[in-house]
């Protein structure tokens, strides 16, 4: 019924709408490739906010960044780093078949998932506990209180909203994240990966890359304004 | 014909090779190295105290380090070039969208100092709207003379 | 040529699997269309049903029957259901899910579930719309501006929401095609063998991959403005109104022509099939489709020309909206061309066609009033707008989304509609459009601002005609309907290829079996080569 080649096999695994298994593996990366377009265009809205906050109230941007914790956004971006090259590895072990190493490289980078989100959940608690809010949930005595600079500003929530808006928004992608490498750590240890079939793994990989980028970008300018 | 296999309306010639590069080990360490060098280099950067120049220096490494994993951890360097031109076409659209959006903000309230209309500046929205209505009035309260 | 009409053993899609579970479940592109179809179609005629109310009221100056808050709810509903409930998935997810695998000889589309996926998304994002309405409604226009939206008491998050869940069943769709056209066409359809329908589509598929991130990133920076507040979008809280605009526009505008383009594409099919002859420019307008795809992304900014945008912006904007009117003309005259000296038969999708070249030429040359700056200053927001893009948008997509329902309605259903019925429908409408949005250009170009329930009796006049053409329009509209469904229940059996179209999707069965194909065709001529071309003689 389909044009493949009668003296080669057609893999279980390619579906009924497919020739060959070639036509599936580079229909997936193709679809990938455009979601991740999705995904940049996406956040880069949120980029432009940002730009137009900081263009409008540079003296107001510039103090309140103070407030992150430089540390804790350089424990992230190491983090981050880190996972993304556990992922490439990991895609490689698929590439060549090592099923422990794939195995392992997964587990490492939903660890370094779950330590992100942990980092990020003592940086928020910070913020709530000083009143450092978006606009709606602005405590002003209580912020004025932990620092008088940051209370001479008029604007001074707006940062904290972008701060929030866009942290979260990357937040959100990392925690799906952890829930696709869970997924995708299930089916390597069902053994579904081959050489020739491991194309969901590098589709996950390149979506915690695309993830790992936005951090890239985040964290110079929202942590290093100065 | 069915003993040959097609792919996108071509002939495909040698339909079994699969044409995925794999990387040796070593350069994804080399890559990783490089990122945590920029890391601390995005650091220096922030400590320099370059003034305004901070942040496009900034932008530029934080690009070298996007760079790197685009190009090595997610393959790009190794792809069919469409992808490359993908991912270019979505920059250029980013590019365009921020280019034009900030340049109005810049060129609008310009304009609006220009012309002396009564539009509250940005930065003084709130104290403004106290004393006048919005855009339009000629006779502005003159919120503030140097800008 | 391959696959000729040979009643297989083989059932047609519509009955290869039964019960309304294998229609819920199915990942058949065909059966999925279908069901965008009956879905789009029933928004239409709500939000028509919408259009119908607002032009009653508008019979008389003064207040007949609505208050001026149930006016603003049901302007905005109008709108936000058309746009984003029925024009955006209308032709691509109901038409390009049933035609594209067809057309590139696929057996589907490269990732059916992820089809399927993207319905049950448009359905949560129908349902989220609906749910607006007894949750408050909806008032402040479809475009969502900010101050208003950011502060009024209705329902705008759920709507936003609604419409940020409409978008991703959109990116899904879009991204469904791409991958497909590039990645599934069968044996010898190369890039310039393809239907132009394809082309369109593609085009409309790049758009909606690329612009609706935006719309998703501006309705998420809305409602968290409603509920966190950032206050980028007001001056009070640091920020500035006009930056939603942009932020709305950049995709708004793009999304435009996601609703025309493939009605470009229908048109082609229709010019070319019932009139027996190759288009003309075959290359130029598959060119000038992703040509328009790619300047409509640098023209958000006409749209905002009186908004506080800077004069230089406005200049800018404003050339480069001229020259999206290049491809565009391209395209208009490439279909007259084709016409000269073809067989042309008068059925109903002719009609549609014709009507068409009407109706959006029309359109397309008010838009360059509305480009040119120093008259849209006079005519931004008034009647004049309101035509202009009722003309490209209903005499354009909608015209060319009915012409094409009535040429594929023997592919789809195996049945034949009556002709003349479709013919007097066609009628109908073009009447029935004419006077109701013909009319609004001189209420425009007189002052009549758009989106107020209330007007000076000056403009009473002219507004009793376009709402009385407003009724031919919805009666013509409604014949369509009982046209096809009557064509449904008591039309003739179809013949395989009633039209005698030669591009792949007349070379199967009539309608198609389940998987498109018994075998791959293995094409060697292009979609418009009909038989008695004689190609030795050929000018061109």
């Amino acid at each position: 019924m389909s044009s493949s080649n009668a003296s080669n096999e057609r893999p279980a695994w390619v579906a009924h709408h497919f020739d060959t298994a070639g036509q599936q593996v580079s229909s997936a990366k193709l679809g990938m490739w455009l979601f991740l377009a999705t995904e940049a265009l996406m956040f880069s809205g949120l980029f432009l906010a940002y730009f137009l906050i900081r263009k409008l109230h540079p003296d107001m941007v510039l103090v309140a960044s103070e407030e992150l914790n430089k540390a804790y956004g350089g424990v992230n971006t190491v983090v981050l780093i880190f996972s993304s090259f556990t992922m490439a590895l990991g895609v490689r072990a698929a590439q060549v078949g090592n099923q422990k190493s794939l195995e392992r490289n997964l587990m490492i980078t939903i660890a370094c998932a779950f330590i992100f989100m942990g980092v990020k959940y003592i940086e928020y608690s910070a913020k709530i506990h000083h009143g450092l809010l978006p606009w709606n949930f602005f405590d002003m005595e209580k912020a004025a209180h932990h620092s008088a600079a940051l209370a001479s500003f008029e604007y001074t929530p707006m940062f904290f909203g972008i701060y929030f808006t866009m942290t979260g928004l990357h937040g959100l992608h990392v925690v799906i994240g952890i829930g696709v490498l869970t997924w995708i750590l299930i089916r390597a240890r069902r053994r579904e990966f081959t050489p020739d079939n491991y194309v969901a793994v590098e589709n996950v990989g390149l979506y915690w890359h695309i993830v790992d980028l936005v951090w890239i970008f985040l964290f110079p300018l929202l942590y290093l304004v100065k | 014909m069915s003993e040959y296999v097609f792919l996108n309306g071509k002939r495909v010639e040698n339909p079994h090779e699969s044409h995925h590069h794999i990387s040796p080990v070593i350069v994804y360490v080399a890559v990783f190295a490089a990122l945590l060098v920029l890391t601390g280099l995005t650091y220096a950067v922030s400590f320099a105290n370059l003034g305004p120049g901070s942040l496009p220096v900034a932008m530029l490494v934080a690009t070298m380090k996007a760079s790197l994993v685009v190009a090595f951890f997610m393959h790009l360097a190794y792809e069919d070039r469409f992808y490359l031109f993908m991912f270019l076409t979505s920059l250029v659209l980013i590019a365009l969208f921020f280019g034009f959006v900030l340049f109005d903000v810049n060129a609008a309230g310009a304009l609006n100092d220009e012309q002396a209309v009564g539009v509250p500046r940005l930065e003084e929205g709130l104290k403004a709207s106290e004393t006048a209505p919005v855009a339009g009035e000629v006779e502005a309260p003159a919120p503030d003379a140097g800008h | 040529m391959s696959n000729q009409t040979h009643d297989s053993v083989e059932p047609s899609y519509l009955v290869a699997k039964k019960g309304l579970l294998s229609w819920l479940i199915t990942v058949d592109h065909k059966r999925i269309g279908l069901m965008y179809l009956v879905a789009t179609l029933f928004f239409f005629m709500v939000a028509g049903l919408l259009a119908i109310l607002l032009r009653t009221e508008l019979f008389t100056p003064g207040q007949d029957f609505m208050s001026a808050q149930t006016y603003n709810q049901v302007f905005t509903l109008h709108g936000a259901i058309m746009v984003f409930l029925f024009i955006i998935p209308s032709v691509p997810a109901a038409m390009g899910n049933f035609l594209l695998p067809l057309m590139l000889g696929a057996r589907d589309v490269a990732f059916p579930k992820l089809n399927l996926l993207s319905f049950y998304i448009y359905c949560i994002a129908a349902v989220m719309l609906v749910l607006t309405l007894v949750m408050g409604s909806l008032d402040t226009g479809w475009t969502f501006y900010t101050p208003y939206s950011s502060t009024t008491g209705t329902a705008v998050i759920m709507a936003t929401l609604g419409v940020f869940i409409a978008g991703f069943s959109s990116i899904l769709t879009g991204l469904n095609f791409v991958v497909t056209v590039h990645k599934m066409r069968a044996p010898g359809v190369t890039w310039n063998r393809m239907p132009l329908m394809i082309w369109a589509i593609y085009a409309t598929a790049l758009i909606q991959v690329l612009a609706t991130p935006i719309l998703a990133i501006t309705l998420m920076l809305l409602c968290i403005e409603r509920v966190l507040s950032i206050g980028i979008f007001d001056p009070a809280l640091g920020g500035d109104p006009v930056l939603f605009q942009h932020f709305f526009w950049f995709y708004s505008h793009p999304a435009v022509y996601i609703m025309v383009l493939p009605g470009f594409g229908i048109v082609s099919e229709l010019i070319t099939v019932h009139s027996r002859k190759h288009i003309f420019g075959y290359r130029a307008i598959a060119l000038s489709s992703v040509a328009i795809a790619v300047i409509s992304f640098l023209v958000w900014g006409h749209h905002m020309f009186v908004s506080g945008q800077s004069e230089l912006a406005g200049v800018v904007f404003s050339f480069i909206t001229f020259a999206v009117a290049v491809p565009t003309a391209i395209k208009v005259l490439s279909w007259v061309a084709t016409l000269y000296g073809g067989s042309i038969r008068y059925t109903t999708p002719m009609w549609y066609a014709m009507i068409f070249l009407w109706t959006f030429t029309v359109g397309g040359l008010t838009g360059l009033y509305l480009s040119t700056l120093s008259t849209d200053v006079h005519l931004h927001d008034t009647y004049f707008v309101v035509a202009h893009f009722h003309y490209v948008m209903v005499g354009g997509t909608v015209i060319a989304f009915l012409g094409g329902l009535f040429h594929w309605f023997p592919k789809m259903f195996g049945r034949m509609y009556n002709e003349r019925a479709g013919a007097i429908s066609a009628l109908l409408v073009f009447i029935g459009f004419n006077v109701t949005f013909g009319t609004q250009f001189f209420l425009g170009h007189q002052g009549m601002p758009r989106r107020y329930y209330a007007y000076l009796p000056e403009y009473e006049y002219l507004h009793q005609i376009s709402t009385v053409g407003s009724w031919v329009l919805a009666a013509g509209l409604f014949l369509v309907l009982f046209t096809l469904l009557a064509g449904l229940k008591f039309g003739k059996h179809a013949p395989a290829n009633p039209w005698g179209g030669v591009s792949l999707e007349w070379h199967t069965a009539t309608p198609p079996i389940e998987h498109n194909f018994h075998h791959i065709p293995h094409v060697e001529s292009g979609p418009y080569d009909f038989p008695e071309i004689d190609w030795d003689s050929a000018k061109h």
